[in-house]
């Protein structure tokens, strides 16, 4: 036994020696190797969810801190890390890529893009991390270009533009290797973009196939969109979506349209805006959609991660898609068909006073933005965001992070569109400074606060809260031990018990947590890795500062 | 980009000594776009491209507060210039893409929104409205100027992020509105133990505040039985405690507590 134990770790130590070599078969059964995480999400179904067991609730208050990574940027760290095989692959804004040796916290090199001095994206420099396929990283740029990255060296193989950025285009998403294509897509609905999503050769960059989010002429759902107003309808891609091999779909979320707050000038659906779209992986041709917010006017971006399960539904197995939606619903569709199968709210909100049985939301009357100002609920941050949710395949639950009993004033007016420039029709008023603020937290809680919510997906109910002072830009991780990792704008990271909610584990790092957290193994042992204020810190069962010499 | 940076260039070139005399304080760079015209213009710009963050009048969303007419990133033109076109590091703050023109425009409409504008406009005597602060013994929980309390707001730049009407309310109605960072925590400990004082931070298991004493004290939420936010603020109203010409110099006196030239500009 001892010896198999001793064959393993020297497997697994030559292993962090070899360059990664990631097919894309290993990226299918992403979640058959938890010592890795191989993809943004963790595995293609993005359940952000480990079957690793060594950390426990019974060991989880013995986590000590192992090594941090600090960024050079005082931008935010918004970034999930890869981990391939020990090495750990890390963008820190605004374009730099760091490979770490996960034993030590050190680097083996760092790619730094170079940059022009000004982009024009909306609402900070950040980036959320890379995809691999092979020995090559894949990252998308403020300037929007996507850039593929020799793992072994840091050297850049090609780069390619994906958009004009002084347009206010900018590739801040990870992007998803699906076979042998890099899918991707730009930011920019604040800027009045004309979005898509596209499928590049990860051998040359060349484009494969695009998606257009806002239908051009002779596409259909262009009838969605009043005159020209498509050319400047938003419809960003900022969060990564999700695969099912079986169905050989690709889910991607779309974010909100434009102008923001006045749907007036884009009279509508707005299709494919705040929708989520499942396209072929081959051709990228619409097999459905699904809109959640139909002529958004309050910057309801569906861009949250496709959850996919399979689940018990109405005693038969279905293949579903499970969604927390930043206009404050959850969802549950079916994956291969598109089919609305439920939709509850899961924080306070006064929007829509439900969904009808054709899927569609039914709006309240007199929630719109006007000029005087308009208070509605979710806040314009929404109920969650872009932040990742998660699925346990043992406790049956989805996780998500919550903004609860949190509003906005929005307010409306009229805007010519000049390119690169920001393109909002109106404004959003919240009570507290709902972006990012300092360390201090002063207002009444009756203005909004975060909770960790678990929901039965059946039901769409709440299960449990883990509630707390402030909201949360943080992520889920749940593992096969039913523990569930996350942070929050406090600057907590916290470990609770997934099936009840009860706090296990708590660590102040400092700084806003506004990142997901990823576990893997180095030399057969558990790690947990999250990113807070300009840092990403390692976790690991028994002492910080093990002698090694 | 290239062209906008020779915009730049050439409008602080426009602006004749500005750079040469930066040393010197009365001669900074000043704003060529600055007539009525401009003020309008920029708030058009204004509107489009700044609101959705900092308010449709400015005055804060997700992001601060640009009234007060003091500015955390540099209060000068050319630092506003800076900040516009250039953004602001760890923040949502992006560099906006907007021409020179529309820069100066902007900050111009900035200065005209800036609440205090109209402070030193007031009608009574600053003189003894100061001597009315000292006498009313202002100074043991304010400073404003010269060393004082600490334990209410500081008031050195008072005149330069408040309004006439703000100053008078305050006077009059101090409940009227209650800076958070003045709210208190009153609670009770499980043991019986009475604490009370500023509330300093909060998070989802403690408190930090500053109590009477001037003692900063950490307390856990989990050792308290009760507690409550108090946001009523200690300060006792000067209604019917002034005759209305004395509160028009203390008025007078507050609004002349003025924000300093520019850090910039004193290097």
């Amino acid at each position: 036994m001892k010896r198999l134990v001793l064959i393993s770790t020297l497997i697994t130590t030559l292993a962090s020696f070899l360059p990664a070599q990631v097919s894309f078969e290993r990226l299918l059964r992403a979640a058959g190797e938890p010592q890795n995480w191989l993809t943004y999400s963790g595995n293609l179904q993005s359940t952000h969810h480990s079957s690793l067991t060594q950390i426990t609730p019974e060991n989880v208050a013995n986590l000590n801190l192992k090594w941090v990574w600090q960024a050079q940027s005082l931008e935010k760290f918004e970034a999930t890390p890869l981990v391939v095989d020990g090495v750990m692959y890390v963008t820190e804004p605004p374009n730099t890529v760091a490979a770490i040796d996960t034993r030590t916290g050190r680097p083996y090199w760092i790619y730094q893009h170079p940059m022009p001095e000004t982009t024009f994206v909306c609402c900070g420099n950040v980036n959320r991390g890379l995809a691999i396929l092979g020995n090559t990283l894949f990252l998308g740029t403020l300037d929007a270009h996507l850039v593929a990255i020799d793992a072994a060296t840091g050297r850049k193989k090609w780069d390619t533009k994906v958009a004009e950025y002084t347009h206010g285009y900018g590739v801040t998403v990870a992007p998803l290797v699906v076979k042998d294509k890099v899918i991707a897509g730009p930011a920019g609905g604040e800027r009045g973009i004309a979005g898509f999503l596209a499928a590049y050769d990860a051998q040359t960059g060349r484009e494969v196939w695009k998606f257009n989010t806002t239908a051009h002429p002779g596409e259909p759902g262009n009838e969605t969109w009043a005159g020209d107003s498509w050319k400047t309808g938003g419809g960003s891609v900022w969060v990564t979506g999700s695969y099912d091999a079986d169905l050989n779909l690709v889910y991607w979320g779309t974010g909100n349209p434009g102008p923001d707050w006045n749907p007036a000038v884009r009279k509508g659906a707005n299709l494919y805006t705040d929708s989520v779209v499942a396209l072929d992986a081959d051709t990228g041709k619409l097999k459905w959609h699904y809109q959640f917010t139909p002529n958004d006017e309050w910057d309801f971006d569906s861009v949250q991660v496709p959850v996919l399960a399979d689940v018990t539904w109405k005693g038969n197995s279905r293949k579903v898609m499970l969604w927390g939606n930043r206009n404050g619903f959850f969802y549950v569709l079916d994956r291969a068909t598109g089919e609305f199968l439920l939709g509850k709210p899961f924080v306070k909100q006064t929007w829509s006073s439900g969904i009808d049985e054709a899927g569609k939301p039914i709006k309240t009357p007199g929630k719109s933005p006007s000029a005087a100002g308009t208070d509605a609920y979710p806040g314009v941050q929404g109920g969650t965001n872009w932040y990742a949710p998660s699925f346990s395949p043992r406790t049956g639950l989805f996780y998500l992070t919550a903004w609860e009993d949190y509003h906005t004033t929005y307010f409306q007016w009229d805007q010519d569109y000049e390119p690169g420039k920001s393109f909002t029709g109106g404004a959003a008023r919240s009570p507290f400074q709902s972006i990012r603020r300092d360390p201090f937290i002063k207002w009444g809680p009756e203005w909004g606060y975060g909770v960790v919510r678990a929901l039965n997906p059946a039901t769409g109910e709440k299960v449990w809260d883990y509630k707390m002072r402030d909201v949360s830009d943080a992520g889920i991780l749940t593992t096969a031990s039913d523990l569930l990792f996350s942070g929050n704008r406090e600057g907590y990271f916290f470990a609770l018990d997934a099936k009840t909610g009860k706090e296990l584990w708590k660590c102040y790092l400092g700084s806003q947590v506004a990142a997901s957290p990823i576990t893997y193994t180095v030399d057969g042992v558990q790690y947990v890795s999250i990113a807070a204020g300009h840092s990403l810190f390692t976790f690991g069962l028994g002492s910080t500062g093990e002698v090694r010499h | 980009m290239i062209l906008k940076e020779v915009g730049l260039v050439a409008l602080l070139c426009c602006c004749g000594t500005g750079w040469l005399g930066a040393q010197d304080h009365t001669n900074v760079i000043s704003n060529p776009f600055a007539t009525s015209e401009d003020i309008v213009a920029g708030e058009r710009s204004f509107r489009s491209q700044c609101a959705a963050c900092h308010g449709p009048d400015a005055s804060g969303a997700a992001g601060p507060s640009l009234t007060t007419g003091t500015f955390r990133h540099g209060d000068s033109d050319e630092a506003l210039f800076v900040t516009i076109t250039k953004g602001v590091t760890g923040t949502p703050m992006v560099a906006f893409k907007l021409d020179g023109r529309e820069v100066w425009q902007l900050i111009s409409f900035l200065r005209s929104a800036n609440v205090g504008k109209a402070a030193g406009q007031a009608p009574g005597n600053p003189g003894k409205g100061a001597q009315i602060f000292t006498e009313n013994g202002c100074a043991q929980c304010h400073t404003a100027g010269k060393p004082g309390g600490f334990s209410g707001p500081d008031l050195t730049d008072i005149g330069s992020r408040r309004s006439l009407v703000q100053l008078e309310t305050a006077l009059l109605n101090p409940n009227a509105e209650v800076d958070p960072d003045y709210w208190s925590l009153r609670a009770r400990t499980k043991t019986g133990q009475t604490i009370s004082g500023i509330r300093m931070n909060e998070d989802t298991d403690s408190f930090q505040i500053l109590d009477s004493s001037r003692r900063l004290l950490s307390i856990w939420k989990a050792d308290l039985a009760s507690y409550e936010i108090v946001r009523t603020s200690p300060m006792p109203s000067f209604k019917g405690k002034l005759q209305s010409s004395d509160l028009g110099d203390l008025v007078a006196y507050l609004a002349s507590l003025r924000a300093q030239p520019s850090r910039e500009a004193q290097q």
